[in-house]
């Protein structure tokens, strides 16, 4: 994440340029560590914390000031608290120290968000593993180091980021792909009382947003959310409203809500992630140019000194280096932890929904193709196999191809009409949202009365057109 | 007295307010954002023939449809219950020519529109993007009280029919989506937006071709259906008449209107009627809830006083001076 505004920044024309929310939060929070550096150490130069603040930044800018990011890592780091499914190399964590020296004087809102830059920082790394960002990277890794042993951690947000650093260790080996992820929602239109109700908690539980610091007017949540379409609307004080930031629909019952399409993070950019991208302010992306700026000159400085003693005092909270002890907290948990301990009845007969984690199963990857593949014997033998398990009925059913694609047998227009007579409600046509991969199929029916019908299901902007032509046999 | 002639300011002053705001919500939004995220749209031929259409209209359980026409891939109007009264009015005054009606294909609409001298398929359209305000402007304008949004492909540059708004969807969506239409409270007899005295009528016995003529001439979308005391019966709606002519019979129009009425599906919501006293926020609060197209403004005895239609209470939200 801490990747994108620098990886705009280069590219500098401007591609999309409102970027972010959760990166907006990220920059503040790395803002405010500046100040309260400064707060926290006013003799010290001034040097030194934007030299800190720029360690979370150093190595993405390294790496997009000496190459061309593939635009795939880039979309990537875009992703809102995309850690978990990334693989993070150790030479990350010394990053969070960096940013972690100042935050013992922030609050844990703030170091999540610098976790998150953290950790994002670390995809464009490890997405471009090129020799300069590597170079880069190392470098910083010896400071990292120099600076973790003298100070011991005691408080209570330090052992936070201590955990959040043994998460970031364990993902260094690879993980099977999440099935829910990390969002960031947003309220930016006033209000004291802003919660969030949708189609993830059944529309009956509401969530409370949390003010961002530092962004007077901005509050926000993170939720897991499983891969697809969630319509959601804000409860403004007691009052049921849409964000004007985030793409609105009218669902089924002609509400209009706002909704969001949350994919599978290995997907390129999500549609949710562009909303996002597009309620970063251009304030902010004037500080980041600012920062930018600055780090370009303090990368410099660390690249050829790795190891002042200026650095190291910057890092007084400093964790030592995780260890295997304690229970493994991403950056998203130390926030879910945070919700845990308000109190679940928010008034008004709603509670507070409850993410549950899903059971995750340690898999790995490989590079051998299953012999299942690639020896026709054993692949017989594999479906004769599964042949028995069955027992009896479709014996040999896999010599006959299906017919069609499986996903293809799920037609939305099916399941319209049976939908539709007892929902007078449906006047407008409204569809279930359609599988993308039966986008742009013709579909057609039976010829009947010498007329044909065909239906195709295409995008228009940011939905979905299901167009049905009826034409006469010519 | 002084508290209730404060009251009624800040009934006024409410109700003001409020249609500016609602105002401003359909200048911020586009027709765009009134769609939902996936939806269905049927689009028909023109080289199709118009008794087919019908059915697919019926089957559909739809009252109206954009045409295209595959030889200038373009979109070419929208077809609507008007383009089946034109038929009918034709056929009825020139019954020898069964074999043209029979035969009749989309296209061939305009020709009976000259052969009976009315005004053609209305062929205004508006871009998606735009502001939803003007939709319903351009939108007053049309006949059809619907308005088809077009846009352009960006590659071929060919049109593209994104869908068809109504001004029901349009007063639907305001209903659900601005809290502020509880503030127009307002008795309807202060507002002058209610058609009164010349509000054509029949009766069940009247024969429904008349009542079909009436719609026509009226330009109006429904023909209210009193008893000998004037108190409002039933409707005969302009799609009321798809089911009439079913399957492209076009025999049954010496029926009296209270026969051609027993065609009509079972869904039908009903007729919705209102008294001069009710209030717009009453009214939208109905439009919200149920699908009502108009509503008869009737006296204490239930007798025809006048009708409010969806194109006044949409004229009076967009237009009126407050």
């Amino acid at each position: 994440m801490g990747n994108s505004p620098s990886a705009e920044r280069s590219k500098k024309i401007g591609v999309k340029s409102p970027r972010e929310m959760a990166e907006e939060n990220k920059d503040i929070s790395m803002l405010d560590v500046t100040e309260a550096n400064k707060l926290a150490e006013p003799a010290k130069r001034n040097s030194n914390s934007s030299l800190t603040h720029s360690f979370s930044h150093m190595n993405i800018d390294g790496a997009n000031n000496l190459e061309a990011q593939p635009p795939l890592a880039r979309r990537k780091s875009t992703l809102i608290f995309n850690d978990e499914d990334d693989e993070i190399p150790p030479y990350t964590d010394h990053q969070e120290h960096g940013s972690e020296g100042l935050s013992h004087t922030t609050s844990n809102e703030e170091q999540g968000g610098n976790n998150e830059t953290v950790s994002s920082v670390s995809v464009s790394a490890s997405a471009t593993p090129s020799d300069t960002s590597l170079d880069n990277v190392t470098a910083e890794q010896s400071v990292g180091d120099s600076k973790t042993s003298p100070m011991p951690a005691v408080s209570q947000t330090a052992s936070y980021i201590q955990s959040g650093n043994n998460q970031q260790q364990n993902r260094n080996s690879p993980k099977p792909a999440e099935t829910m992820v990390p969002v960031d929602i947003t309220w930016q239109q006033g209000g004291h009382k802003v919660y969030v109700t949708g189609s993830f908690t059944g529309w009956r539980k509401m969530i409370g947003l949390v003010p961002v610091v530092g962004q007077p007017g901005l509050l926000h949540v993170k939720l897991q959310l499983p891969v697809g379409t969630h319509r959601f609307r804000f409860i403004v004080d007691d009052e049921l409203r849409f964000s004007d930031f985030l793409p609105t629909a009218t669902d089924q019952m002609g509400n209009f809500v706002n909704y969001l399409e949350v994919v599978a993070p290995n997907d390129t950019v999500s549609q949710q992630q562009q909303l996002q991208n597009q309620q970063l302010q251009s304030p902010q992306q004037l500080q980041q140019e600012q920062q930018h700026q600055h780090q370009l000159q303090q990368l410099q400085n660390i690249q050829d000194n790795p190891q002042t003693p200026q650095v190291s005092e910057i890092a007084p909270g400093a964790a030592s280096q995780p260890t295997s002890s304690s229970k493994p907290v991403s950056a998203r948990s130390r926030i879910a932890l945070e919700i845990e301990r308000e109190p679940d009845e928010i008034g008004d007969g709603f509670t507070r929904f409850r993410e549950k984690k899903p059971s995750r199963h340690e898999l790995e990857y490989t590079q051998d193709i299953p012999a299942v593949f690639t020896d026709p014997t054993v692949m017989e033998q594999y479906y004769l196999t599964l042949d028995q398990q069955q027992n009896n009925h479709q014996n040999m059913s896999w010599l006959t191809p299906p017919q069609l694609p499986p996903h293809l047998e799920n037609v939305p227009l099916n399941s319209y009409s049976s939908s539709q007579g007892d929902n007078n409600e449906n006047n407008s046509g409204a569809l279930p949202i359609p599988n993308h991969v039966v986008l742009n199929h013709l579909a057609t029916s039976s010829i009947k009365h010498n007329t044909l019908c065909v239906a195709s299901i295409v995008r228009y902007k940011r939905k979905y057109v299901t167009q049905i032509l009826y034409a006469p046999l010519q | 007295m002084g508290g209730t002639g404060n009251e009624l300011e800040k009934v006024l002053m409410e109700q003001k307010l409020a249609v500016e705001s609602i105002r401003s919500f359909l200048k911020s939004k586009t027709s765009y954002d009134v769609l939902p995220v996936s939806y269905r749209l049927i689009v028909l031929d023109t080289s199709l023939l118009v008794k087919k259409s019908l059915n697919v209209l019926l089957q559909n359980n739809i009252v109206s449809a954009p045409l295209w026409d595959a030889k200038t891939s373009r979109f070419a109007g929208l077809l609507t219950s008007s383009d089946f009264i034109n038929v009918i009015q034709y056929y009825f005054s020139n019954p020898d020519k069964f074999e043209l009606v029979d035969k009749l294909q989309l296209d061939g609409l305009k020709d009976i529109e000259r052969a009976i001298g009315v005004e053609p398929i209305d062929t205004a359209s508006i871009h998606p993007s735009r502001p939803l305000y003007e939709a319903c402007i351009r939108m007053m304008g049309a006949t059809s009280r619907r308005i088809p949004l077009i846009d352009q492909d960006e590659e071929t540059h060919r049109e593209i029919v994104v869908s068809v708004l109504t001004q029901y969807r349009i007063l639907k969506f305001v209903a659900l989506n601005c809290r502020e239409t509880n503030f127009l409270r307002r008795p309807l007899r202060e507002l002058n937006i209610i058609t009164q005295g010349n509000v054509a009528s029949c009766q069940m016995t009247t024969p429904v071709i008349d009542v079909i003529q009436l719609l026509s001439q009226g330009n109006v979308a429904s023909i209210p259906i009193v008893d000998e005391e004037n108190v409002l019966v039933n409707v005969y709606e302009a799609v009321d008449v798809l089911g009439l002519i079913k399957g492209g019979i076009y025999n049954d129009l010496s029926l009296t209107v209270g026969e051609a009425l027993m065609r009509r599906s079972d869904d039908f919501e009903g007729v919705f009627t209102c008294t001069v006293n009710d209030k717009l926020s009453t009214i939208m609060n109905n439009i919200r809830k149920s699908r009502v197209h108009r509503y008869f403004v009737v006296d204490g005895d239930g007798k025809l006083e006048g009708v409010l239609t969806l194109s006044d209470i949409l004229k009076y939200i967009l237009l009126s001076a407050n």
